[in-house]
């Protein structure tokens, strides 16, 4: 598995946001196949809420934890 | 200190530390709610914010005609003019480069923003640099008043203000419960100790209906950032601020709900009513969100900005508040004060400040988030 990592630690909103789907839709193929997943690391609380919300919209699975501070999302395409 | 000031400040600092901690846990993001409308199509803040203009609107009403809402229309508002609508559109520009707006980078510049204590710093320098073109702008704006004598909608079509309001409150009430009902009013979140917007809007409506009754307006905070910019350029050089027309200008005069006397107050870096309404209120905004981030751990200021959004967040942060001054005022004290009582500038504001957004997210998708 190939894992896409993005940092957005400390970034303007809505980068996050915009950064993470730049990602998914340039590897989707790959990520509903289940040979890649993105994850994110932000500290952008509002992102946790609209990442997952997005991706999932568009048919990815999602999980999100918290890790030092900041939040860890990982975008993947099967279960 | 004299009784009226001390339950201003007073006053003014609970509401900004709740206010702070309450917008820190919900994420409440007035620029995220128009910005991600034209960026994602993504409406779920801005009925939020429509839920904070309606409750707003019910309690000021309510408040006015249960006679403890004393000051009508509050102070500070003027008749609408041409300004209103274009300080509104180069607000909409700034607060979405900046990545929030007054209000907005207050709070995350408490919770260890780096890219909104840019933000800051620029408002501070915009709304100072304003002075330089007060003149010409305020000539400006008294040349292209469009309803003279006439400060809300209700007043210019001599209407009671109820007439006008009640219809509003019933169907923003009905299409309000038809989105709870349909479930678009919450989204799940996984921030920790998160507070559901829609409670953070029922919450920041009534910190501003507590401001209206005890200090005579509801929230405002902008002319702090050319009284600060003020107080600054004076330590330089205080005679030619002094000879700025706009720093001795002392707009607020009004006796308050709980005074037997008048107060002053304006932009200049004077200590006066101006500094003891809002300098409580911004520093209870920072610290409340301070506090808030502390509690989860998650104040983590990450000092490695991108150059390209360092740039955004000063040139935005300049914008605002340049255009908070040019307006005047800003998106709180219009969509959360004015909105709600129409008054005609707050409605021209919005008029402005909905291409001002969209404007401001071609520039962000283009130029900054590459």
């Amino acid at each position: 598995m190939h894992t896409i990592d993005i940092d957005i630690r400390g970034q303007v909103c809505p980068s996050c946001l915009l950064l993470t789907l730049r990602e998914i839709n340039g590897n989707s193929t790959a990520i509903r196949a289940g040979s890649a997943d993105v994850v994110v690391v932000t500290d952008d609380r509002q992102a946790t809420a609209t990442i997952p919300a997005t991706a999932e919209r568009m048919g990815f699975c999602t999980e999100v934890e918290r890790c030092d501070g900041a939040y860890r999302i990982r975008i993947f395409g099967s279960p | 200190m004299e009784q009226p000031f001390l339950l201003i400040i007073a006053s003014s600092l609970v509401i900004g530390l709740v206010g702070g901690f309450v917008m820190h846990r919900s994420d409440f993001c007035v620029t995220a709610s128009f910005r991600d409308m034209f960026l994602f199509r993504d409406f779920f803040l801005m009925r939020q914010m429509i839920l904070l203009v309606v409750a707003s609107m019910a309690l000021f009403e309510l408040g006015r005609l249960g006679g403890i809402i004393t000051i009508y229309p509050f102070p500070l508002l003027g008749p609408p003019s041409l300004a209103n609508a274009i300080g509104g559109f180069l607000f909409g520009i700034g607060m979405v480069l900046a990545g929030g707006c007054v209000c907005g980078s207050l709070f995350k510049l408490g919770a260890g923003s780096v890219a909104s204590l840019l933000a800051v710093i620029g408002m501070i320098v915009g709304a100072t640099v304003y002075a330089e073109i007060h003149p010409q702008w305020s000539a400006f704006a008294r040349s292209t008043v469009l309803v003279e004598n006439a400060i809300t909608l209700p007043q210019w079509l001599d209407l009671s203000p109820t007439t006008l309001l009640l219809p509003l409150v019933v169907l923003g009430g009905f299409w309000l419960s038809r989105q709870f009902r349909a479930g678009r009013m919450v989204r799940r979140a996984f921030a920790a100790g998160h507070l559901a917007p829609w409670q953070a809007a029922l919450i920041l409506a009534l910190l501003g209906f507590i401001s209206y009754v005890l200090i005579g307006m509801p929230l405002g905070i902008t002319a702090t950032y050319a009284k600060i910019g003020a107080s600054i350029e004076s330590l330089f050089a205080p005679g030619y601020v002094q000879s700025l027309a706009y720093f001795s200008l002392q707009p607020l005069d009004y006796t308050p709900p709980f005074a037997d006397q008048a107060i002053r107050g304006g932009p200049g870096p004077q200590l006066d009513a101006i500094a003891a309404i809002q300098y409580p209120l911004v520093l209870g905004i920072i610290l409340g969100a301070l506090g808030s981030a502390l509690w989860l751990g998650e104040w983590r200021p990450y000092w490695r900005v991108p150059p390209r959004q360092i740039m955004s967040a000063l040139i935005g942060g300049l914008l605002l508040g340049l255009a908070s001054r040019m307006v005047p005022s800003c998106n709180v004290w219009h969509l959360w004060g004015g909105v709600p009582i129409l008054a005609m500038q707050s409605l021209l504001f919005l008029v402005g400040l909905l291409p001002g957004t969209w404007v401001g997210a071609q520039l962000l998708t283009r130029f900054v988030v590459r």
